[in-house]
Parts: structure tokens; C-alpha cells; sequence
């Protein structure tokens, strides 16, 4: 297979193969739950055959021209590499705890399609090389996650559906408006020509703050955040997924294909967005200190590190990407774990309220050691992978010389320790308040252990994921060095 | 080959009514239903330019010329697909042999009026199959003879008789100016006095006739009413094509060949069209009747294309040409759902009705597909068409209308999303455990419709190319 045909099954095998899992239901439930996981080893597997080149320098693109600057572009360079590995991974291994979460319910065909069309539309988004196909995939996936949320058909759930809907797809809307201010001076769609077109002329500011607006909507930022905390009434496995270890990282990519690969942002944007980032952060990591449901925790949280992400990427000097691109991967490993623990919790007790809980650590240890762990690599402490991210990020904001910044995200590192740490407590620890609770199925135990143990594994052997975001920097920050 | 495509309905509704009607009741739909079929093959295979050329003795016969350019094409398309759908969903929910025959019969007349319509070069034979297209569609939206439907059908036949009035006294001034009807003629005595008096108030005389037929804010009054209150199969048709054809392609038309852009009054076509997509949006997403809700919503997406040929680019028109075929598409999908679900449940109130799409999944996706594609959401074909005319209205400096019509577009998704909740999606309603999908007849249709939406959208290079991008000549 040429390297082109490897990159568009990269792409289409999950996009269209989703469509064939109801299809494959019919000859048994088994051969569609294997295949839904097979089509996303193929993008995992893809993406790896596709890595050494293009960390070579060489990227890997097809390219077929359309009319009104529609071009059909795809392209993987090291960046789109690196963000397909992670998210396809972590799907590959939320799609594997699916086999034991989802078993119980109905809809499952619809579970699977939407799951591989969602992690196939997230291809698609980071190989594309086109602001229109960009689009086109950034709005496909809100199409599924509106889908999984609504999944279990109860009246708030299928209201809080269409909320993260429409305010996602507000933003996407804004967005849109931004991509037609660039076309406006480009002419195209396509990534290239508009890279050569603004070289020398910025993009105007109400662009940049259009486009911001779909970034930080989807990417769930204050102030278009609320819809992923209300989110959680999805089934575990998605709200991992979605609302985790992929979903959310959309925004945070675009921001970086866009803003640090391919155009520059002005003086007042680097200071701009890291002051939004760290009110998000520090706002939303106040909600998680007070909130008592566990899945909202776990999604403010969520919001609170995005906010470290968008300060590494926004900061732009080398280090502080560096930092934001590890915690992508980082983040996106112990955050699904989190999820995925909360999911077996959440089963196994009924209930997802910590202040019912309590005493866990008795009855199912391993779900409690890969909890912690997480928990441990999301707040930073070595040697889990979250630290060197953390650490990274703000040495690099230092750097740039913005100390108060660095000062309000070292409050919300902390804050990030008080509230993992008390939900860890209030589950876990204390006297048992739930008697008869079992440990997950052996598929969903493995899945959180592995995540857990990849997490810690991350920070010892830092060195290979930080030669790979090195690698992948090389291209960009290779003038400067 | 042209008057073949008004000609031969016509001799179909000659042989449907000569022989007893014993014979001609059972084989009437696969007449009805093979017609417009063979013009969807036809225009979508073959350049309609082709028969354009080949002469036939029929010509001689007819006082005015036919002529089909890109946008007639992409109209007799839509008019194939509608009469199509159309025909398939009255088999399968009108209720008695008589009823059905008559409906079929009235199709026939709607549809070759609506090819005529779209063919002629001449304004008073326009205004002719205008009416012969109206006067079918009063008698479709009575046939139930119950009160909502007359009222319907009464609402809709005097706000025509306005819009005719309107259009014959602007038609009578351009004899004055012109001499002749015809649209050359028209168009060069138009261009020749473009200060005159007379000739500004023949032109808005005329397109406020259309504003009423295209059912668009302010004169949208008539329009729920008709579409709510008329048969499942002939709100397809009205929703999907008839008010398309005789409102908005007209205004096209004469806008775009016969007065000319520049003489027409490009800022009051904007607001106009600016105001339907956004008061149609809000009055949308305050209907608990489905039929009433898509009858809004078309209203706002009239807007659009009035919205896209008030920008007068050659782009903006393709847009909103590409969007009056989309839209056929997809309001004609959402009428044929809410027919199905009418059929199942005898009502159209949506808040009678929950979580259907456990029992009607074919339904519940289709009409997904048509929702996501009226809203805008890619990859559905809705999307493409939304998209180039906001390109088009950006590029001429419209930045403010820009920004309007992208950001209806969550108006769209939130009535559409409030009906999808209330109807398809959630929890099934208590008491319809043993609802069953609607009948292969209706869901049929929604299956073509739904692919053929989706295909636009993903093979929408193929579709630009060969369809809607040469309507951009005509400006030329």
C-alpha cells in the first residue's frame, strides 16, 4: 500500500465502516463489537505507519483540486500524527471498555456507529488540510456526540443533548464566519494557500476572535463550558471519549494547526488567551471543588486542564507547545482513565453522587490504584506523565516573562490537587457505605489498568514522547533554532 | 423536444379520462408516478440543451417560445423528484379509489403547468401556467372538502388573486412600455427607460405578486394555513415544489432575465429575504403542529434564497439556486415524515407524541438527515448551498446579512432539535407500545430522499460542477 492509500483508510475505513456495524449486528452482536474495534486499530496502526515519516520531515498528502477553493487536501505532518495516535489509541481502548460497559443496554448499534464515525470524523479532522473539510468533520463529530449524549433517551438527557449541540454549533457557526473573512483574502479554503497569503499580512483581529469562538466552544472554555459538565448524562465510555481524552482536544488542535503551524497571532492574543484559559481554569476548578456528582467533577476538571493546553499553545515559544502537546497526550490518557473509573463506579454503585459513596477501596482495588493514578498524573506529580506537561507549560510561560499568569495557573495546579484528592477520599477511603459492590468486568478493569499504568509509564520514560513532540516541532520552531 | 415535456402530461391526462374510469383507476398512479421519473433521468443524464436543438413539428403549433437554460434544468429536476414523491405518498395515504384518481389527475395538471412554468419565454404565457399550476393547487388543498382544509384552500386562493392582480396590471404596463411580451422584448424596452416611472412601478407591482405566492414575511399569512390543512401528499407537493416554482423561480427569473439585477430592488429582495429567514426561524420554534413547523421553516428558508439572488452575484445566485433544489429535498423529506407519523398516530401535535423513533426508525433517521441538511450541518447537501451563499454575500460586502443568514442557522438547529426531542428522539410515549414503522409506500420515498441528500452532499463536486455552477452564466 502506498502511503497515501494507508492515509485515506486512516480516514475512511472508521467513517464508512461505522455504517456497516448495524449490518454486522444481524450475523451476530460479537463480530460487530470486534470489527467496531478493528476499524479503529486500523487507524491506530495507520497512523503509526505514517509516524517516521512524517517526522522525517516528509509529510504525507493527497491532494485532488475542487472548484471555489473547495480543494480536497489531506496531510499528515508530524502534528496531525501525533494527534491521530493519541486520540485513536485512546478510542481504541474506550471501545474495548465498551464491550463490558455497554453490554447491558439497548441501542447499541447506534452506540458502536457513532463511536467509530466519531473517532473516523476525528481523522478526518486532523489529517484535513482544508478549512472546509476541517468543518465539514468538526461538525460531524458534534452530529455523533449530540447522538451519544441523548443515549439514554430520558427527557434531560436528550435536552442537555441538544444544548451541547447548539452551543457547540454556534460556535462552529462563528468559526465559519472567521474561515470566510480568510477566504475572502486567500480565495481558498486550502491550508497552504492561506499560509502563503497571510506570511506577510496578519489575519485581522475579528478573524482571530471568531475563530476563537468555535475553539473555545467546542474545546469547552469559559464562557461556552457549561455544556460539558451537563454532559456527563451520557454513558461513561463517550463522556471519556467526547467529553476527555478526544473531543474536547479538537478545539485545542484547530488552535494549534491554525495559530501555531500555519498562522501567526498578534502580540495581544498571547497574552489575551492565556488570561481566558486561566479564569477558565481557575473557575472551573472551583465548580469541581464543591460538586458532589462524580462525572461533573471529573468534566470541570476537565475544562480547568484544557486551560493548561490553550496556555502552552498560546504562550508559543517552544517550550510552552512542547508542554501543551505532551499534556494533549497526557491529559488524554489520564483523564479517559478517570472516566472510565468513574464509569465502573458509577455501575457497580448505582449511584454517581461521591457523597454516597465511600470505603471502595475495599471492595474493588484496582479500579481505586488506576483512579489514583490518574488522579496522580492530572495533578502533576512525579514522575506521572501530567507533571513534565505541567511542569513544561508553565516553565515555558515563565519564559515569555508573563509571571502573573504563571502564578494564576500554579493556583489552579493546586486547586487541581484539592479536588481530585477529596473525591479520591470520599470514594474511596472512609467506611464502606455501599455494601455488595463488586469489581468492573475483567475488559473494563484492563482497559483502566492499562490507561493508569500508561500514565505513569508516560513520565518515566519521558524521553520518547518528548523526542516525538520534539520531532514534531522540529518544522516549526526550526528557524529559530 | 421541449413542448414534449408539457405535451405529453397532458395527453396522459386525456387518456386517463376518455376511457371508463373502471379501466384507467388502477394503472392512473403508474402512469402518474413513471412521467416525472423519466424526467429526472432525462435532466439529470442528459444536457437539456441537446433537445433544445432538435426541431420538431410541434413548435409550429405553439404562440410562445420554450427554452431551457442551467436554471430551468435544475428546476425540472426538482419538479421530477417532487411530482414523484408526491405521487407515492397520495397512493399510500389518501383513502379511496375516487380521491386517489383525482389526485392524480390534479398532479398531472400541477406538474405540466409547473414545466411549462419554468420553460416560457414569455410573460403572459408565464403568468398563464402560473395560474393553471395555482388553480390545480386550490382544488388539491380542498380535496378533503373538511373546514380547516377549505380555509386553507379559501385563504390561499384570495392572497393569489391579490398576487394575480398585482402581476396582470404589472404585465399590462410593460405592454405599454414594451409592446410585446416576450422576455427580450421586456427586458431591452426595461433597459432602454431605466428611470421611468412606469417601468419601476410595473417591476415592484410584479414582484410583490411573487412576494405572496413565495409565501415570504410579510406575506407569508396564507402559507401555514395551506400547508397544515391540505392532505399529506399535497403539502410534498405545495411545500416542496409548487410554491418553489410559481413564487421563487418566477421571482428568479424575472429578476434575473427580464428585469435585470440592476433594475431590480436589490436591497429591499435582502431585507426581505433576511427578515423570512429570521422571523420564519422564531415563529418556528413556537409551533407544536409538525406541519405547521415545516411550513415556517420553509418560509425561512425561502429567505435564503431570496436573500442569495438579492446579492445578484453570479455565485450568490448559483447558491441560491443549489438551495431551492436542496430545499426541495429536504422539505420534501420532513413533509413525507410527517406524513408517516400522521398516518401512524392520526395527529400531527407534537406534543402527543415521543420517542417514535424506537418504533419508526426509519422515519426518526430520515428525518435527521433532512433536519441536519436544513440546518446547515455538513456533510448534507443543506450545507454546500448555505455555504456558497454566504461566500457570495461576504465577498459583495454584505457583511451583516453574512452574518445573519450563518447564524440562523442555530435558529434552525434549535426548532429542529425541539422537534426532533419532542417527536423522535427520548423516551417512548406511554400507550404506543404497539406502533409499527409506517408502510413501505411512505417510508420508501424517505429512504430516496434521504440518500439522494446525503449523496448531493458528499459527491457535491460532481453536483456543482454539472448543475449548479452553470447557472452562474446567465449573469454573464
Amino acid at each position: 500500500m502506498s502511503n497515501q492509500q494507508i492515509l485515506l483508510s486512516v480516514i475512511f475505513v472508521p467513517t464508512l465502516g461505522a455504517f456497516l456495524l448495524p449490518i454486522l449486528e444481524r450475523v451476530s452482536a460479537g463480530l460487530r463489537n470486534w470489527s467496531a474495534l478493528v476499524f479503529v486499530l486500523v487507524s491506530v496502526a495507520g497512523s503509526s505507519l505514517l509516524a517516521p515519516l512524517a517526522l522525517k520531515g516528509q509529510a504525507v498528502s493527497v491532494s485532488h483540486a475542487l472548484p471555489l477553493g473547495f480543494n480536497f487536501v489531506f496531510t499528515a505532518d508530524g502534528l496531525a500524527v501525533f494527534m491521530a495516535l493519541v486520540s485513536s489509541f485512546i478510542s481504541a481502548v474506550i471501545v474495548l471498555y465498551s464491550f463490558g460497559y455497554i453490554s447491558h443496554y439497548e441501542n447499541q448499534n447506534e452506540y458502536y456507529l457513532m463511536v467509530v464515525l466519531f473517532l473516523g470524523s476525528m481523522m478526518g479532522l486532523v489529517f484535513s488540510g482544508n478549512l472546509i473539510f476541517l468543518y465539514l468533520f468538526w461538525e460531524i463529530t458534534a452530529i455523533t456526540s449530540w447522538r451519544l449524549i441523548g443515549f439514554f433517551r430520558e427527557k434531560n438527557d436528550v435536552f442537555r443533548a441538544d444544548k451541547s449541540f447548539l452551543v457547540t454549533a454556534f460556535g462552529a457557526l462563528s468559526m465559519l464566519l472567521g474561515f470566510l473573512m480568510i477566504y475572502q483574502q486567500s480565495g481558498s479554503f486550502d491550508l497552504s494557500v492561506i499560509k502563503e497569503t497571510f506570511r506577510f499580512n496578519p489575519l485581522s483581529n475579528t478573524a482571530i476572535f471568531l475563530i476563537l469562538i468555535g475553539i473555545f466552544s467546542k474545546s469547552a472554555t469559559l464562557p461556552f463550558h457549561t455544556w460539558l459538565p451537563d454532559a456527563g448524562v451520557a454513558p461513561s465510555p463517550v463522556t471519556a471519549l467526547l467529553h476527555a481524552a478526544v473531543l474536547v482536544k479538537i478545539g485545542v488542535y484547530v488552535f494549534a494547526r491554525l495559530f501555531v503551524v500555519n498562522l501567526s497571532l498578534g502580540e495581544f492574543w498571547h497574552v489575551a488567551v492565556p488570561v481566558i484559559a486561566g479564569a477558565s481554569a481557575l473557575v472551573s476548578a472551583g465548580a469541581a471543588l464543591i460538586d458532589t456528582n462524580l462525572k461533573r467533577i471529573i468534566a470541570y476538571s476537565t475544562i480547568s486542564q484544557i486551560g493548561f493546553i490553550f496556555l502552552g499553545l498560546a504562550i508559543g515559544n517552544e517550550m510552552a507547545v512542547a508542554g501543551g502537546l505532551l499534556y494533549i497526550l497526557m491529559h488524554g490518557l489520564a483523564k479517559g482513565g478517570l472516566f472510565l473509573c468513574a464509569g465502573i463506579i458509577e455501575q457497580n454503585t448505582k449511584t454517581k453522587d461521591i457523597t454516597k459513596m465511600g470505603g471502595l477501596i475495599a471492595t474493588m482495588p484496582v479500579t481505586a490504584i488506576a483512579f489514583l493514578f490518574c488522579a496522580f498524573s492530572v495533578m502533576g506529580i512525579p514522575p506521572f506523565g501530567g507533571f513534565f506537561s505541567k511542569f513544561m507549560v508553565i516553565v515555558g510561560t515563565l519564559q515569555a516573562g508573563h509571571v502573573w499568569i504563571a502564578l494564576i495557573f500554579i493556583l489552579g495546579a493546586f486547586l487541581t490537587i484539592l479536588y481530585l484528592f477529596r473525591a479520591f477520599n470520599m470514594i474511596f477511603l472512609g467506611e464502606l457505605k455501599t455494601p455488595g459492590v463488586r469489581e468492573g468486568s475483567a475488559v473494563m478493569v484492563f482497559s483502566v489498568a492499562l490507561l493508569a499504568f500508561l500514565s505513569l509509564a508516560g513520565g518515566i520514560f519521558i524521553r520518547y514522547p518528548n523526542e516525538f513532540v520534539g520531532l514534531v516541532l522540529q518544522p516549526i520552531f526550526g528557524m529559530v533554532r | 423536444m421541449l413542448p414534449l415535456f408539457i405535451l405529453v402530461p397532458l395527453f396522459c391526462l386525456i387518456l386517463l379520462n376518455v376511457p371508463p374510469k373502471a379501466i384507467v383507476k388502477r394503472p392512473a398512479f403508474w402512469l402518474v408516478a413513471a412521467l416525472p421519473l423519466v424526467q429526472v433521468f432525462l435532466t439529470a443524464f442528459h444536457p437539456v440543451a441537446v433537445w433544445d436543438e432538435i426541431r420538431n413539428p410541434f413548435n409550429s403549433y405553439f404562440i410562445f417560445n420554450l427554452s431551457v437554460d442551467a436554471l430551468s434544468t435544475v428546476l425540472l429536476l426538482s419538479i421530477g423528484i417532487v411530482v414523484f414523491i408526491a405521487a407515492l405518498v397520495g397512493r399510500y395515504t389518501l383513502s379511496g379509489e375516487t380521491q386517489r384518481f383525482n389526485f392524480f389527475n390534479l398532479l398531472l395538471v400541477a406538474f405540466l403547468g409547473m414545466n411549462a412554468t419554468v420553460m416560457v419565454q414569455d410573460i403572459f404565457a408565464l403568468y398563464v401556467f402560473i395560474e393553471v399550476t395555482a388553480v390545480a393547487s386550490f382544488i388539491l388543498i380542498a380535496m378533503q372538502k373538511d373546514k380547516p382544509a377549505l380555509e386553507g384552500a379559501f385563504k390561499y386562493i384570495i392572497l393569489s388573486v391579490v398576487a394575480t392582480v398585482l402581476m396582470l396590471s404589472s404585465i399590462a404596463l410593460i405592454v405599454m412600455a414594451a409592446g410585446d411580451t416576450s422576455f427580450a422584448a421586456v427586458s431591452s424596452a426595461i433597459r432602454a427607460y431605466p428611470a421611468s416611472v412606469l417601468v419601476k412601478v410595473a417591476v415592484n407591482l410584479f414582484l410583490c405578486g411573487l412576494f405572496i405566492k413565495a409565501g415570504i414575511v410579510p406575506f407569508h399569512g396564507w402559507l401555514p394555513d395551506a400547508y397544515s390543512a391540505a392532505p399529506s401528499s399535497v403539502s410534498v407537493l405545495l411545500a416542496g415544489i409548487i410554491t418553489k416554482v410559481s413564487g421563487v423561480y418566477v421571482l428568479i427569473r424575472m429578476v434575473v432575465t427580464v428585469f435585470g439585477i440592476e433594475q431590480s430592488p436589490q436591497a429591499v429582495l435582502m431585507f426581505v429575504g433576511a427578515l423570512s429567514i429570521v422571523a420564519g426561524a422564531l415563529a418556528a420554534i413556537g409551533q407544536s403542529d409538525f406541519k405547521r413547523m415545516l411550513a415556517y421553516s420553509s418560509v425561512s428558508q425561502v429567505g435564503y434564497i431570496i436573500l442569495g439572488l438579492g446579492c445578484g452575484t453570479p455565485l450568490a445566485l448559483a447558491g441560491a439556486v443549489f438551495h431551492l433544489f436542496n430545499h426541495a429535498l429536504f422539505k420534501t423529506l420532513l413533509f413525507v415524515n410527517a406524513a408517516a407519523v400522521q398516518e401512524k398516530l392520526g395527529t400531527v401535535d407534537m406534543n402527543k407524541m415521543s420517542g417514535l423513533s424506537v418504533k419508526m426508525p426509519v422515519t426518526g433517521a430520515t428525518s435527521v438527515v433532512a433536519l441536519l441538511s436544513t440546518a446547515g450541518i455538513p456533510p448534507l447537501s443543506g450545507f454546500w448551498s448555505k455555504l456558497i451563499i454566504a461566500m457570495a454575500l461576504w465577498q459583495s460586502g454584505q457583511y451583516a446579512y453574512t452574518i445573519i443568514a450563518v447564524l440562523a442557522s442555530v435558529l434552525t438547529l434549535a426548532y429542529f432539535l425541539s422537534m426532533q426531542r419532542r417527536v423522535f428522539f427520548g423516551k417512548l410515549q406511554e400507550g404506543l407500545e404497539n406502533l409499527t414503522e409506517a408502510r413501505l409506500g411512505l417510508i420508501l420515498p424517505a429512504i430516496i430522499l434521504a440518500v439522494v441528500t446525503v449523496g448531493v452532499g458528499l459527491a457535491f463536486p460532481i453536483v456543482l460542477d454539472k448543475l449548479i455552477l452553470p447557472v452562474q452564466n446567465i449573469l454573464k
